[in-house]
């Protein structure tokens, strides 16, 4: 058996090592450093991509549904708005925030808030209906304080500051998706009932009928590449290709 | 990602981008009432002329899927709801109705009974589709089933495993909705589909493929089935009932030798084929083809011996499947008499003067 044994540091180094140990205890004792954030009168500083409430903007959706298809946990359901468009509403009791629905929209209807503190009287409640979802909802800000964990190569910072933090990400973050635009890979199977046109948001997909012709074009510049006319295209002959 | 992932990747875009036109052109179908849609176009002169077979290659076809069918063809709201695309007029085999009938390019008359399925005759629909699927020339088969009241099901058969329901084999006399589903099946395929179908279900595919080179490039065989008519569910369900044809028990419905034979487990309905007349479509009553002469190999009863499937070989394909099955011994084959098709062939030529009337 091999005995381990207390490296000796020297009287020196033992001596210094408790001073700062006792300078340590007396800072403390006079202004206590808590890792806990004492919420609600403060509140912790959230990235901007943090996933929480989810707004959203009913002049940005184009009526894709992919929300509601992507969502894992099947918590959105499309309702008929009074402009006969069909909107998504949430149940948050049922909502994972995974944020695929965010992610999934093609033009940012759907937007992130740093909301994570909604109360809700009964599970009928948390059924959010569009109109809840326009403008954010009432929560009660008791906080005075915001506070920053710090990561540095030896130790946990926290910084508090006399400050309130703004819950809303004002301004998305550009996509930097590789840009792609919607393509007819099959003119000859095209069997021109104009659905592509009809559902383009953009107005991107014309067609014109002369001489017992009838001319299909995609204008490149207009199409967003939201792929709502690759999805609705009956022969699938439309593709996103890069612009 | 390796490398060589996002080479394949680069090139899989390349080739994409390269196939991809922002233009394109689309021939528009004549009208012969001009001021009317194309749906009231194919109604005039196909299905109000009540030579509309039940194809259901319009249906398969029209963009909405609103083209709704149950024993007829109908299209209850078209004022409100047709495109007016004219995909229906263009696909219609019956719009510019040309009846086909004969032999076709026959190459060669065989009768064969396969060894690894039970079918109608010799199973040998079921073998070709299933030795096509092996060869890799298909990656699915439709079949048309059905449930236990005999209504037709379509089924996509992926793995030869799929055929232990035995009811996906056998003929069943009622229209089944094969293109709609094909329409699918070219939608999922990688590949290529395999299709058996009647006659005019035959010539709805050509039509297609025809029309259209999607389902040119992914509809790889087609089987005809020999075929004097088929019936309404609704109205052979009826005339079976009254015959005394308990559902529960039907395992087997044939017509050999001018007799419907319906064989439950217990017992056995028999009775002439020429009782059905009153229900005959008015579709079927003027078809001319017997041997579905446009599929790539057409399979019947008449012209071999009970318990063999009679097997017309016209295209390259089918040779080459039948090859197949020889070499890998799947089947027993024997000798086909064209003769004996004559009087069905004759029969169903008369048709064409039902068509004047
Ligand atoms: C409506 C109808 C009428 C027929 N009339 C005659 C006739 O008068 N004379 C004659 O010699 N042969 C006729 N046949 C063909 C015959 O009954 C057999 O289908 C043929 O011999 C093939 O037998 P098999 O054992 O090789 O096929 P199987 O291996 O049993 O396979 C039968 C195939 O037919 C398909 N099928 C069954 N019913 C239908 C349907 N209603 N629509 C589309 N596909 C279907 C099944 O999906 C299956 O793939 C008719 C077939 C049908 C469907
Ligand atoms: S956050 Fe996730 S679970 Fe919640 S609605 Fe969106 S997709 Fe569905
Ligand atoms: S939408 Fe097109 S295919 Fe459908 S009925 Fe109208 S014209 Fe025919
Ligand atoms: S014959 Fe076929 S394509 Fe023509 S109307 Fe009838 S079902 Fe439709």
């Amino acid at each position: 058996m091999k005995k381990v044994t207390v490296q000796d540091q020297g009287l020196v180094e033992k001596t210094k090592c408790h001073a700062a140990a006792i300078g340590v205890a007396m800072k403390e004792s006079v202004y206590p450093l808590t890792a806990t954030v004492q919420y609600p009168r403060q509140r912790k500083k959230m990235p901007d991509n943090f996933r929480g409430y989810i707004l959203f903007d009913p002049d940005k959706c184009i009526n894709c549904w992919e929300c509601a298809f992507i969502c894992p946990a099947n918590a959105i359901r499309m309702k008929e708005a009074p402009n006969k468009k069909y909107y998504p509403t949430i149940d948050y009791g049922k909502c994972i925030f995974c944020h695929f629905c965010i992610d999934s929209c093609t033009d940012s209807a759907l937007r992130t808030t740093k909301i994570h503190d909604v109360a809700y009287k009964d599970m009928d409640e948390m059924v959010t209906l569009t109109e809840e979802m326009i403008e954010p909802p009432e929560i009660v800000r008791e906080d005075t304080k915001l506070v920053e964990y710090q990561i540095d190569d030896k130790d946990l910072q926290i910084t508090k500051t006399r400050e309130v933090d703004n819950l809303f990400v004002d301004e998305v973050p550009p996509s930097v998706e590789i840009p792609v635009v919607s393509q007819c890979i099959d003119g000859a199977s095209c069997i021109g009932c104009h659905v592509c046109e009809y559902v383009c948001g953009s107005g991107a997909i014309s067609s014109s009928i002369a001489n017992g012709v009838m001319n299909m074009a995609i204008d490149t510049d207009n199409c967003t590449g939201c792929g709502l006319c690759v999805k609705e295209c009956t022969m699938q002959i439309l593709k996103l290709v890069r612009k | 990602m390796h490398d060589a992932d996002i080479k394949a990747c680069e090139e899989v875009i390349k080739m994409a981008t390269e196939a991809a036109e922002s233009k394109w052109e689309i021939k528009v179908p004549d009208k012969p009432l001009k001021d009317k849609l194309y749906f009231e176009n194919l109604k005039s002169v196909v299905i109000d002329t009540e030579i509309c077979s039940r194809c259901l290659t319009c249906a398969a076809v029209c963009p909405g899927g609103i083209i709704v069918v149950g024993d007829k063809v109908d299209f209850p709201d078209y004022e409100t709801k047709c495109l007016d695309c004219g995909a229906c007029v263009r696909v219609c085999p019956r719009f510019v109705y040309e009846p086909l009938s004969g032999m076709g390019s026959s190459t060669a008359f065989i009768a064969g009974r396969s060894k690894r399925f039970a079918g109608q005759d010799g199973a040998m629909v079921t073998e070709l589709i299933v030795s096509a699927m092996e060869m890799g020339i298909i990656d699915r088969g439709l079949f048309a089933g059905r449930n236990e009241n005999w209504e037709t099901e379509m089924f996509h058969v992926r793995d030869p495993e799929q055929l232990a329901i035995t009811t996906l084999s056998g003929t069943k006399y009622t229209f089944a909705d094969v293109l709609p589903e094909l329409k699918k099946a070219v939608k999922f395929t990688k590949n290529g589909v395999g299709v058996v179908g009647t006659p005019c279900i035959v010539s709805g595919v050509r039509k297609l493929q025809q029309e259209y080179p999607i389902f040119r490039e992914k509809v790889k065989l087609v089987v005809g089935l020999f075929c004097t008519e088929n019936f309404h569910y609704s109205a052979i369900s009826q005339y079976l009932r009254d015959k005394g044809v308990d559902f529960s028990k039907l395992v087997k419905t044939d017509i050999t030798m001018g007799k419907f034979i319906a064989t439950m487990t217990d017992s056995e309905v028999k009775f002439k084929v020429k009782a059905l007349e009153e229900i005959l479509p008015s579709g079927c009553n003027v078809c001319c083809d017997f041997t579905a002469v446009e599929a790539d190999v057409s399979v019947g009863s008449v012209g071999s011996v009970p318990g063999y499937s009679t097997i017309s070989v016209r295209e390259a394909i089918a040779v080459k499947i039948l090859d197949y099955i020889k070499e890998q011994g799947y089947a027993e084959f024997g000798e086909g008499d064209p003769g004996q098709l004559g009087f069905l062939v004759g029969h169903k030529k008369k048709r064409a003067e039902n068509l004047k009337k």
